[in-house]
């Protein structure tokens, strides 16, 4: 019989201490398959967000991430120059705003018998340039005329605006000393905004904002969005070359950043969870198989006088360690995935998070990671007994069994 | 490293308190002078650093070199003042208010919208995700659970060996007479010093590696944050779990063995 | 014309066996010089604690003597690697425990087909000398049964069964018949006698009189000691 089918008889013959064994490992390794998806997951998903605006390069006055520092002046100026960069294939500026759109108190329960509609605070990203705009329409279409607006779920949902519904849209313009009557806008698509951060998300071209503002608001904007031709790094050193006062970024230098800052918490946590998890599972199996051999001594020392050879008794050992974390492993996964959603669930309601990140998100390396630091732990974990068996004195065993 | 002394002229000016942060990198000290300026960098004003403080950590922002200075209001409003604006000095950018049921603060947040056109009011706190250290606490004690269920686990297959070494013990203890109860009374005892001894070490375990995780973190993320923080509310819960969970372990591994008839408990 | 005297299976010359104790070293087996030769029926007596079961094992090359010269068909015990001690027992040497020590997960077939799994028998031969060997032992209907379905006696006869399952030279026995009664011991004494008759070297350490009287050859240790050795 080979060590592996010995070492499966020799698991079933202790079916409560095997399945809770291998349960024990399902526990951790579902822990470590997330902490796994984790430690890369910030970063796959916002590389994909990023991606999914359809821009290559974020162009900021200051270097700072969009709404993080100064506007860039003379905004329809630098859209020109950009645009007539070879490098580049098109352009975008844009600006946000905060702003309040009044809702028609349908299911309100407050000012229920006034005659003002309760006005909701939104974030509002208003663009320049030719479609497609950075954000994906679910239902409906995408502005192309003045006073069209797109919404987000959020909006569409909680404050119950429905496509092709007006709205009073009052934004904050320029001079914050002024106060403009609202502007009435058309929702004419519900969107999804890959990078928004905020419950209720405006987006309209920024004529709108302007007209809204009643024609006051500067020729800014918070960023210009790029998409190259070619090379990324290329078009960026263009960027930089016609407008050395401003600061072009790739979406791999943003990303970067994000890494080294917002992310780098929880890939701390995913490393540090990780290893307390394999030490969990290497003390868990460490233990169970410890027990188990030191309360098999007689048999193994009797083994070991019919003939089996060392190697053989240490290969059993090795292979129900293999076997509990294998069974475990796999267990784990499932249990990982539902947990995983569980905990991005939670993680998401983190204030500046994109809608559209996730934390945890499935990539092929982390099951390759997952597999092979089981193995490794359930190497390691069984050393200790290996050692046990491979140094059991067989004959005063053998005298001590007779004897005890 | 003392503070120079202060001139006439210097205990003249305005006062600011530079965080840490900026300090170590401008070398400034307490009692220097600096000038401080809105970001266009015109109308800069001399300043005379009263302290230098600890900004208060924010999880959202680890990582991120925190540079911030605090000036009184009416010195960063003469700074920072649109000539142009109309209302000169007498505007703040924002006004935190506190009110008496927090759960009436959306409905507050729209009223005030609707009746001040030009003023923005939004929630500080979202009532559903309720801030970086609420979040990060859900976060936190997910993780946790998933741990103790797994620790459960692990106790339950280790007490079902530690009993089943006792088997023949046990076995003997029945067939001289010995009831049930009795037994299970004894191995519950046990359980109890065991789990307690258990909980005594873990705590001892957590509050060592509590020093060792905050003075890595602080000093990778160069921020005074504290990340691991063991309260006596803490320890009490992880005791009030952890010791009965021990006991329940060993009484439920006992009971399974003790309904195994006694002859075969005591045959090899 | 005189022939060749063979090869002893087993010569064991003044061997020691001492144990480092904290109170001193404990001498087991001392200054014991025997030979044992194909198809001999030896038994080993004397009272408890005289270093019979160590001498078993030092001959089962299971120990190696602290003193002392022990060879195996010619070749010393004590400059074989592990390894090789290892493929001595399998191959050329069978024991019986007084325990038994069945795998109790395995069935009694299995339990017999293991040692020639590992001495690399082919499936086909390992089931067929299995069946040979219950057959042998008069427990071919229990060949799927588990040693917690067996009597004492049965566990004792499926042990034999394993311990010839690579048709060993040598039998080694320890105390057989100790944990059993005295019908089924005498049952387990008959299928000794069977199997040494059959031609395998047989050394029995026991207390049980019944027993060593069946022996050809009674060797009684005292102290660590040979007190006697007498041919029946």
């Amino acid at each position: 019989m080979r060590a592996l089918a010995f070492a499966w008889r020799s698991l079933v013959r202790q079916p409560a201490r095997t399945a809770l064994g291998v349960l024990g490992v399902a526990a951790v390794g579902a822990l470590l398959f997330d902490m796994l998806l984790l430690s890369d997951g910030l970063v796959t998903s916002m590389r994909d967000v990023l991606d999914r605006t359809g821009f290559d390069i974020r162009v900021t006055a200051t270097g700072e991430l969009p709404r993080g520092g100064s506007r860039i002046p003379n905004a329809s100026a630098v859209l020109k120059t950009f645009a007539a960069l070879p490098e580049v294939e098109r352009v975008m500026a844009i600006r946000f705003a905060d702003g309040t759109v009044g809702v028609a108190p349908r299911s309100r329960t407050s000012v229920e018998n006034d005659a003002r509609p309760p006005y909701d605070t939104v974030s509002v990203q208003a663009v320049d340039g030719d479609a497609p705009y950075p954000w994906t329409v679910l239902r409906g279409r995408d502005v192309s005329g003045l006073n069209e607006v797109v919404v987000n779920e959020a909006m569409a949902q909680d404050l119950g605006v429905a496509l092709g519904a007006s709205l009073p849209l009052r934004p904050q313009c320029l001079s914050r000393s002024e106060v403009l009557p609202p502007t009435t806008v058309r929702v004419v698509g519900i969107v999804e905004f890959p990078l928004a951060l905020g419950d209720f998300i405006v987006g309209s071209a920024m004529a709108t904002l302007d007209a809204a503002c009643g024609g006051n608001s500067s020729d800014e904007a918070e960023a210009m969005l790029v998409r190259a031709t070619g090379d990324v790094d290329v078009a960026a050193t263009a960027l930089a070359r016609a407008r050395p006062d401003l600061r072009p970024m790739t979406n791999a230098q943003v990303l970067g950043r994000l890494q080294r800052t917002g992310f780098t918490y929880f890939q701390q946590i995913s490393a540090v969870l990780t290893t307390v998890t394999l030490a969990f599972a290497l003390l868990l199996i460490t233990v169970l198989l410890t027990v188990s051999v030191n309360q098999r001594v007689g048999e193994i020392a009797a083994l070991r006088a019919l003939g089996l050879s060392r190697a053989r008794v240490v290969a059993d050992v090795l292979c129900e360690s293999l076997l509990i974390v294998g069974f475990g492993g796999l267990l784990s996964l499932p249990l990982g995935f539902a947990l995983a959603q569980g905990l991005d669930r939670i993680l998401k309601d983190m204030p500046g998070i994109p809608s559209a990140m996730h934390f945890f998100v499935f990539q092929p390396q982390a099951l390759a990671w997952h597999g092979g630091l089981l193995a490794l732990t359930a190497f390691i974990a069984a050393l200790y007994p290996m050692r046990l068996v491979a140094g059991l004195p067989i004959a005063t065993t053998l005298r001590n069994e007779v004897t005890s | 490293m003392a503070a120079p002394a202060v001139t006439a002229q210097e205990a003249s000016l305005p006062t600011v308190l530079v965080s840490r942060q900026v300090a170590e990198e401008l070398r400034i000290t307490e009692g220097a002078v600096v000038q401080v300026a809105p970001p266009e960098g015109s109308r800069a004003r001399q300043f005379r650093v009263a302290a230098i403080y600890e900004p208060t950590p924010d999880p959202a922002r680890l990582g991120a070199t925190i540079r911030e200075v605090r000036l009184h209001l009416p010195d960063l409003l003469d700074l920072t003042r649109d000539p142009k604006a109309f209302l000169g000095t007498d505007r703040v950018e924002a006004v935190n208010i506190a009110l008496v049921d927090a759960g009436d603060a959306r409905a507050f947040a729209r009223d005030v919208n609707a009746r001040l056109p030009g003023v923005l009011a939004r929630t500080t706190v979202d009532a559903a995700g309720g801030g970086p250290f609420r979040v990060l606490e859900r976060f936190h004690l997910a993780i946790a659970l998933v741990t103790i269920i797994a620790a459960t686990v692990f106790l339950l297959a280790l007490t079902i060996m530690l009993v089943d070494e006792r088997r023949e013990t046990v076995g003997v203890l029945r067939l001289i007479g010995l009831p049930t109860s009795r037994i299970l009374a004894q191995l519950a005892v046990e359980g109890l010093f065991v789990a307690g001894a258990g909980a005594v070490v873990g705590l001892a375990m957590a509050a060592g590696s509590e020093q060792l995780i905050n003075r890595f973190f602080q000093w990778r993320y160069d921020t005074a944050l504290v990340f691991v923080h063991i309260t006596p509310k803490v320890a009490l819960q992880c005791v009030a779990i952890a010791v009965p969970l021990g006991v329940a372990a060993t009484v439920v591994a006992s009971w399974a063995l003790l309904r195994r008839n006694a002859l075969k408990l005591v045959r090899r | 014309m005189t022939s060749t005297p063979a090869t002893p299976i087993v010569r064991a010359d003044r061997v020691t066996r001492a144990f480092a104790m904290a109170s001193g070293p404990v001498i087991a087996v001392r200054d014991v010089s025997l030979a044992i030769d194909a198809g001999d029926y030896l038994a080993v007596r004397g009272p408890s604690g005289c270093g019979k079961s160590t001498l078993l094992h030092m001959l089962g090359c299971v120990d190696t003597p602290s003193e002392g010269t022990l060879e195996f068909e010619g070749r010393d015990v004590a400059k074989l690697s592990d390894r090789e001690r290892s493929l001595l027992r399998l191959r050329a040497i069978g024991f019986v425990f007084q325990r038994f020590f069945l795998l109790p997960m395995l069935t009694a077939a299995e339990n017999v087909e293991l040692p020639q799994s590992e001495a690399g028998v082919g499936r086909r031969d390992r089931q067929a000398r299995t069946r040979e060997l219950l057959d042998y032992v008069g427990l071919a209907a229990r060949a799927d049964h588990r040693p917690s379905q067996l009597s004492g006696g049965e566990m004792q006869r499926v042990a034999i069964a394993r311990a010839l399952a690579n048709k060993p030279r040598l039998l080694l026995a320890d105390e057989p018949t100790g944990e059993l009664d005295q019908t089924t011991g005498e049952h387990i004494a008959e299928l000794l006698d069977r199997v040494n008759a059959d031609g395998t070297a047989l050394v029995i350490v026991t207390h049980d009189h019944t027993l060593a009287s069946r022996a050809r050859r009674v060797v009684t240790l005292r102290d660590g000691q040979v007190e006697s050795d007498q041919a029946r």
